[in-house]
């Protein structure tokens, strides 16, 4: 693959957490790219780290939080590559990355936005921030924006304050602050996991809707497969802060190899199965965050475990083009389990 | 599963004293009010001179060997007078945050748990309390009643009840809220056994956290009122009435013991209660790490 | 907002109103003469047993208490509130001689205190673990511990006996006028009225601060490149005041019952000062009056902060 056809490239990326006197690795060695005008998912449980990287690439981690190690390099348009891993946290380069660049939907659409500003107005601090215009083209954009995003009467709405909106409503509006610069690269953190479930469906239309019409590269977050089969292009499954295994979609969910991901494709109820056939349970909890591992985090609650799994850290495995897993039942010399 | 194992199976109790350890600043205030308490109470064996003997031959001395922080006017021994004071400023201070707490989180449980026209009698009495200014409102019934310590501790209790009875009020009305109270409703316990045995210990933390810092403001108020002169009868030294007697500029000025003296006692005690409030409000907060 | 204002306005009436049943029948339940309480003491010494009668008819002070209540709210309105026991003077007159002090000295204590107290707050949350941190908190600590006095007491010897920059104490300088020459006489009073309250705001709101800056809405602002001025200042500063305003609601009255302790230090001729004179004379009606009149002041200057806090926050102003 050439490297213009990617947007992102994260490699090796470590990021702590300091707890207490404690240093939790939340994320432990995390690679991948994004495609040009593709849609990643990275999928995992809660506390898997899926979330952190994605605020690590943003550099929105909170204050106890540091990027430890690996690089994140961005390639912008005209090929220049920003090496995003190496700005300050609030420095001017960051900072000119996020929302002109990079833009971030968030989890919990009740809030993340601010309640003391009309919505309009905080659609046009973006807008402002970035580019050169009027007020009133300004505001025209957006409304025209809002209005492709199906929030009725955009004039009388742009407005308003945030409390006047549901959920749904509020979310769309965190899309229109993130698109609203025409970014490369959407992050969207688990946009639609605290609204209702009509609503999802529409949120993640309109995602697939401005990525179609602004050819957007997306990272989604998400611990819904169901997500993740209808809009991907490619997918990252991760574990206790590491990729166990990587994809394009058809290679994840045709032909899953890693235990994992595989029990959690069984875990999901698929339209048109048998009713009395039973969901599969990943047996056991997550471990605790800071937990010391001395072999494959997974081990634990592998059904494929061997004596090795608990002794000796796996490496990344590629066993067919752009599909890699890492688990030592796939490295070299490993036999595969059927 | 067998993973829970590893969760540590600490008491609530043993959690928060572990939180309160850890905070150095609430340690500090500990010890502070324990030394302070201490030496209040060990005054006999600090020092030898009686707070209220008048001694016309040694008036307003300043420090010496004899006398640690000098004398004052009608020549007491100041360092005397703020032990023995630290007493009567303390236990004023304690009695006073009891009163007004333990009469707030009665009314406080009333108004939450029965709620309706007694709520609504109560909020309002609570509200026009807290509107009109404490040190007016302890002025006048001073003026009404008279100077006298059992006199300050009564008005104290009964103009300080407010700010208990909000935060009780508050705290029932959630709790009343939680399935619990209801499956206590449900096996027929009765509405009294319920507030007494299930509301109210879940009410502890902040009404024992407030009477804490309680403490520490009345004996603000003592001293701000004692100063006016208003406070308790001049024969009882307390660290308000001991700055009381520096309040002409000649006096302010020449015998600067007189002031600074108590005041830092007061300082020195209100912050090291306030101090230990913080750590205890923050062990005692299950919400906080 | 007009709206909002209107029901703020509207709602004091019930309060202002009970606060006047209140008073009324405190007056009423007072040992002595009703009567001797609605004229100057030598004009009521001066009078017969037979006048008495007459003038209690003539006043209708022998009606059934619900009309007198509104005869004597009537009189209220017109600025009557009757004769001090003590000195004889008309509380209503005492008050407009002394009420306008108090205000000043309240609303610039306010005033600083809030400007102080915010600034202070912010740049200790701004700059956490930092000097400026550690400063803005060590005067917190200190102004929340010690009495109010004993700043006042510290100000004098300081500015006023050691440096000679500023009076001790009093109003102005004897035949003086207008706003200028009062200011010398002002600061000492007002630095120390605002002390506690300050102290309070700093530490509240740096918590408020930091409090909201763990909001989504401030990563939300970040993540469309703002500079963390911008971040801090426009989008979590105003924010933390929202709940900032509750707290100074809720210390009014702290402030203005602080103005009896201050007006003694500095010698300052407001309400405060006229209240001790009067207890200490035992002259409990005018008391009443003046802590009623302390009330209402609060009780107006909280719609006050109410009406700002709508205009900070549009939840509050269009809920």
């Amino acid at each position: 693959m050439q490297e213009n056809d990617h947007i992102l490239r994260v490699q090796d990326l470590k990021t702590d957490f300091k707890v207490g006197r404690r240093t939790v690795h939340a994320v432990n060695g995390v690679t991948f790219d994004v495609r040009r005008g593709k849609t990643l998912c990275i999928v995992g449980e809660s506390g898997c780290g899926k979330s952190v990287t994605a605020h690590s690439i943003m550099q929105l981690l909170p204050p106890n939080g540091t990027i430890a190690g690996g690089t994140i390099s961005y390639y912008t348009r005209d090929g220049a590559c920003e090496i995003l891993s190496n700005y300050k946290r609030s420095g001017p380069r960051m900072r000119a990355i996020r929302g002109k660049e990079i833009s971030m939907i968030f989890q919990d659409p009740m809030s993340t936005l601010n309640p003391v500003y009309t919505v309009g107005s905080q659609i046009m601090e973006m807008l402002k921030k970035h580019e050169k215009v009027s007020k009133a083209e300004g505001k025209a954009r957006i409304i025209r924006l809002l209005g492709e995003l199906g929030i009725p009467n955009p004039e009388i709405r742009y407005d308003q304050y945030p409390h006047e909106f549901s959920g749904g409503m509020k979310q769309r509006i965190m899309i229109a602050i993130a698109m609203i610069c025409n970014p490369t690269l959407l992050i969207a953190d688990e946009p639609t996991t605290a609204l209702d479930v009509t609503i999802q469906a529409q949120i993640l239309d309109l995602i697939r809707k401005m990525q179609e019409s602004y050819g957007t590269s997306v990272i989604l977050i998400t611990h819904n497969m169901g997500i993740v089969v209808e809009i991907a292009d490619d997918v990252a499954v991760m574990y206790m802060g590491r990729i166990v295994e990587f994809g394009s979609v058809q290679q994840i969910f045709s032909h899953p190899v890693h235990p994992y991901t595989r029990a959690l494709m069984r875990s999901v109820p698929v339209l048109g199965m048998n009713k009395d056939q039973e969901l599969a349970v990943i047996e056991g909890t997550t471990p605790d965050a800071s937990t010391v591992f001395t072999g494959c985090e997974f081990a634990e609650r592998c059904e494929c475990a061997r004596p090795e799994c608990f002794h000796r850290f796996p490496k990344d495995t590629e066993i067919e083009a752009g599909h890699r897993v890492r688990c030592l039942l796939y490295e070299e010399g490993g036999e595969e389990n059927g | 599963m067998t993973i829970r194992k590893k969760t540590r199976n600490t008491s609530l109790a043993k959690r928060s004293w572990q939180k309160f350890i850890q905070n150095r600043m609430a340690i500090l205030g500990l010890i502070g009010l324990v030394l302070i308490i201490a030496a209040c109470l060990a005054a006999p064996l600090l020092t030898n001179y009686d707070p209220t003997l008048i001694d016309p031959s040694i008036r307003g001395l300043s420090p010496s060997r004899e006398h640690l922080l000098g004398t004052d006017r009608l020549g007491r021994d100041i360092f005397a007078r703020i032990l023995y004071g630290g007493r009567w400023s303390i236990m004023i201070g304690v009695i006073a945050a009891m009163g007004a707490n333990l009469l707030g989180a009665a009314l406080g449980c009333i108004a939450g748990y029965y709620g309706g026209k007694v709520d609504s009698v109560l909020v309002s009495i609570q509200e026009m309390l807290s509107i009109f200014p404490g040190t007016l409102i302890n002025m006048l019934c001073i003026g009404f009643m008279g100077k006298s310590v059992r006199n300050l501790l009564l008005i104290f209790t009964f103009t300080g009840w407010p700010g208990v009875m909000r935060i009780v009020r508050g705290r029932i009305l959630s709790l009343k809220q939680e399935p619990y109270v209801e499956s206590c409703r449900a096996n027929g316990i009765g509405g009294m056994s319920i507030m007494f045995h299930h509301l109210l210990p879940n009410t502890l933390g902040p009404i024992i956290v407030n009477s804490t810092m309680n403490v520490a403001g009345y004996i603000l108020s003592e001293a701000a009122l004692s100063y006016l002169g208003l406070g308790v009868p001049d024969n009882v030294p307390t660290w308000g009435n001991i700055i009381n007697a520096a309040k002409r500029l000649d006096i302010v000025q020449t015998l600067p013991m007189l002031w600074l003296a108590p005041a830092a006692a007061i300082c020195l005690f209100v912050l090291s209660i306030n101090f230990f409030g913080d750590g205890l409000r923050d062990a005692l907060d299950p919400s906080s790490k | 907002m007009f709206k909002y204002i209107l029901r703020k306005l509207l709602a004091l009436i019930p309060k202002l109103l009970v606060m006047s049943v209140i008073l009324f029948f405190a007056l009423e339940l007072l040992p002595g003469d009703a009567l001797s309480r609605t004229m100057p003491p030598d004009q009521y010494q001066a009078l017969s047993e037979a006048q008495k009668v007459a003038a209690r008819e003539a006043l209708g002070l022998n009606a059934p208490p619900v009309i007198r209540y509104f005869r004597w709210l009537n009189q209220i309105f017109h600025g009557d509130f009757g004769y001090s026991a003590s000195t004889g003077q008309n509380i209503g007159t005492m008050l407009a001689g002394r009420l306008p002090y108090t205000i000043e000295l309240s609303f610039y204590g306010l005033l600083l205190a809030t400007a102080v107290g915010l600034l202070l707050g912010f740049l200790s949350a701004v700059m956490k673990n930092t000097i400026v941190d550690y400063f803005c908190t060590t005067i917190s600590v200190f102004g929340i511990s010690l009495p109010e006095f004993f700043f006042g007491i510290v100000f004098i010897i300081l500015f006023s006996v050691q440096l000679k920059w500023l009076p001790s104490g009093g109003r102005m300088p004897v035949g003086a006028h207008g706003f200028f020459s009062r200011v010398p006489y002002l600061v000492l009073p007002v630095m120390t009225m605002a002390i506690s309250l300050t102290a309070a705001l700093v530490r509240y709101t740096k918590n408020s601060m930091m409090d909201v800056m763990g909001k989504d809405y401030i990563k939300t602002a970040r993540s469309k490149g703002l500079r963390e001025t911008t971040v801090s200042f426009k989008h979590a500063f105003r924010n933390s005041l929202i709940p900032t305003m509750t707290l100074i609601v809720m210390r009014l009255p702290r402030l203005v019952g602080g103005s009896a302790v201050i007006e003694m230090v500095f010698n300052y001729p407001g309400i405060g000062n006229m209240a001790l004179t009067a207890v200490n004379a035992g002259d409990i009606p005018v008391v009443m009056i003046t802590t009623m009149t302390t009330g209402v002041m609060v009780l107006l200057s909280s719609t006050l902060v109410d009406i700002v806090t709508a205009m900070l926050d549009p939840r509050i102003r269009l809920g």
